[in-house]
């Protein structure tokens, strides 16, 4: 069927068809786009923190504009090479828009990259460091809980073994937690105790391993489902004693109802029994391998919080169900600083984080603020307590080590600095209020800034298929009838502008403001 | 600019009426650059010039960002030029975007809500 007004316009609208809705779907953008505007100055007149000013780096949000820029000069000249009959123009025009728009998705994905690899703490006294967790490895915890387990109590019913995956080899010296590569943990299973003679069998030792795991699970299971359906049997047996039964009634069916429950009994004490005899109970409490001096050799696991329930000196649990016991190694966070934020302290000589700076950093920190301090009192020199000034705090409280200008050293050197050894930070769990990367889990800022830019880059995505489209689909419609290849890049190319247009806003919002 | 307008009369007036190409490129390119410049322009006054209040900066910044945004409406989006009907239409979105701040005003001006959140 041949859509009317492709080409030519629409008498009732004088636009061909195309163009109306281009416009009316572009409508419905500045809507989406308008709503989530409000909300982002919303959250920012709202917002109960100091809100992230000058913190995300200007140069990949500048290249980006410059980008975009170009893509919309572009598109524009690859419309009008159409309508000049400029075959080749067009094309080279959108093949330089698509570039641009791969060019600007890279710049995006390096920098969601950068924001998912740094961190930052938060203190329980609000103050605040940002940098990168140490790698965990043979000789770093990084940001896990460490813990020396002697025993394991694995959950039949819940448990999936996921905490092998933080197992450890502890090879001495600077390799406490080496990787133990493919060789399987030997656990020590729990004594057997025949149902009938009584008899007691020591535990086998076997490879805790994932097909032994769900072999054992199955046969629980298979026994758990096995005595529910047969008390569930035994249940429905009982007589329902009513108003209306006499006493000799009542007495018969309180007498069966007696016997069921016996029955119910027993097949829970045979279901324990069988559970005894070949390990198949609700918990089962695995033994690590022992010395030769008899003791148990301890096991490092490397937890990660969120896969914890909690944890104590002797204790882990995880949230799988599963339980370590054992002797707790250390909960402290291994830590790189790169930025030092103590805007939100009272006093940041008495700070949390003050206590766990080395020497260095904490001159660096002092000499920067003092000197920002000065700057800011002689342009506004009618501030009379410019440490009490917003703006002035917000510059002069917040070191970025890396990242001053050269003011400190390059960003290089800055880096490599930070990252020695003994600039390392330990930071006690208990100090931590909040820990995250800079992911929307962060603050609102984050979660509106990465919704925002996330949608804008799937509309130039969007875009940018629909414009490959049109180069690689067109030069039939382009011999056949030239200005309806026109106008439909005219639509796709209006789409690529309002793109521009959303990212004019954005720019100075995240980057500048 | 005369050719973005001659451009945009074309495109719903007269379809098969060729348009001066090398025109349109100088056109497109001087907006373009002054786009560019003006980006430059907003970096600038974001980090060098202290206004004296950072609202004001805020504030020159959006104005900056608006007259970009008007640059490329109306030169590469050809709404110059454009028919009543489109207008119309975004007319209608716009309403809603100012429906939407003046409920996040009433929200944000809220006495009872205000109580609650600032001490």
């Amino acid at each position: 069927m041949q859509i009317p007004h492709e080409v030519t316009a629409n008498p009732e609208t004088g636009l061909y068809n195309a163009k109306v809705g281009i416009w009316l779907f572009l409508a419905s953008e500045v809507m989406l786009f308008g709503g989530l505007f409000s909300s982002y100055v919303f959250l920012r007149l709202g917002a109960d923190f100091p809100w992230p000013f000058h913190e995300l780096k200007v140069l990949p949000g500048f290249i980006n504009t410059m980008v975009l820029i170009a893509s919309s000069v572009s598109v524009v000249t690859a419309w009008a090479a159409l309508k000049a009959r400029r075959y080749g123009w067009y094309q080279v025009n959108m093949v330089f828009t698509l570039l641009c728009a791969v060019a600007f998705m890279g710049i995006k994905t390096y920098e969601y990259y950068h924001k998912f690899v740094h961190y930052t703490v938060h203190f329980t006294d609000h103050s605040v460091i940002s940098g990168h967790p140490v790698h965990e490895s043979a000789e770093h915890h990084g940001d896990r809980i460490a813990f020396a387990a002697e025993a394991i109590t694995l959950d039949l019913e819940k448990s999936n073994l996921e905490f092998l995956a933080g197992r450890r080899e502890n090879k001495g010296g600077k390799e406490p937690y080496a990787d133990p590569g493919d060789s399987p943990l030997k656990v020590t299973l729990p004594d057997t105790i025949n149902a009938e003679t009584k008899a007691v069998t020591p535990g086998e030792t076997i490879d805790l391993t994932e097909s032994w795991f769900k072999q054992k699970h199955r046969a629980f299971m298979d026994a758990k489902t096995e005595l529910r359906k047969t008390v569930t049997d035994l249940e429905l047996q009982k007589p329902r004693i009513t108003p209306h039964d006499d006493a000799a009634a009542k007495a018969e069916k309180e007498e069966k109802i007696a016997a069921i429950n016996d029955s119910i009994k027993a097949a829970n004490d045979a279901f324990d029994a069988k559970g005894k005899e070949h390990n198949l109970t609700p918990t089962l409490k695995l033994t690590l391998a022992k010395g030769g001096d008899g003791k148990v050799i301890p096991v490092p696991f490397l937890a990660k919080e969120r896969s914890v329930i909690k944890y104590g000196a002797a204790e882990l649990n995880y949230r799988e169900n599963t339980l370590l016991s054992g002797k707790l190694i250390t909960d402290a966070i291994q830590f790189n600083v790169d930025i030092v934020d103590l805007r939100s302290t009272r006093d940041p000589e008495k700070s949390l984080v003050w206590k766990h700076l080395g020497s260095e950093l904490k001159t660096r920190f002092l000499k920067y603020r003092d000197d920002k301090i000065a700057e800011f009192h002689e342009h506004r020199p009618k501030v009379a307590n410019p440490e009490q000034d917003e703006d002035c705090r917000r510059e002069a409280f917040r070191v970025e080590f890396a990242d001053n200008d050269g003011k400190f050293m390059s960003e290089e050197e800055a880096h490599k600095f930070l990252h020695e050894p003994e600039h390392t930070i330990s930071i006690p769990r208990s100090e931590k209020l909040f820990y995250s990367n800079f992911s929307p889990s962060l603050s609102p800022y984050y979660a509106i800034y990465f919704l925002m830019t996330g949608l804008h880059g799937l509309h130039v995505v969007g875009g940018a298929i629909v414009l490959a489209w049109f180069l690689f689909t067109g030069r039939k419609m382009y011999l056949r009838n030239p200005e309806h290849l026109a106008n439909r890049v005219e639509v796709g190319g209006l789409f690529w502008h309002f793109v521009d247009l959303v990212w004019i806003f954005l720019f100075p919002l995240y980057y500048l403001m | 600019m005369d050719s973005a307008h001659d451009h945009s009369h074309s495109s719903h007036d007269d379809h098969d009426h060729p348009i001066d190409l090398a025109k349109s490129i100088r056109t497109y390119l001087k907006v373009g650059i002054t786009l560019i410049a003006f980006t430059f322009i907003t970096v600038f006054v974001a980090y060098k010039v202290d206004l004296g209040d950072k609202h004001l900066n805020i504030a020159l910044g959006l104005i900056i960002a608006a007259f970009k945004v008007s640059l490329v409406g109306l030169i590469f989006m050809h709404l110059k030029h454009e028919r009543g009907l489109i207008y119309k239409t975004l007319l209608f979105a716009f309403i809603f975007f100012a429906g939407m701040m003046f409920l996040f005003c009433l929200a944000y001006m809220d006495p009872i809500a205000n109580s609650f959140l600032k001490p």
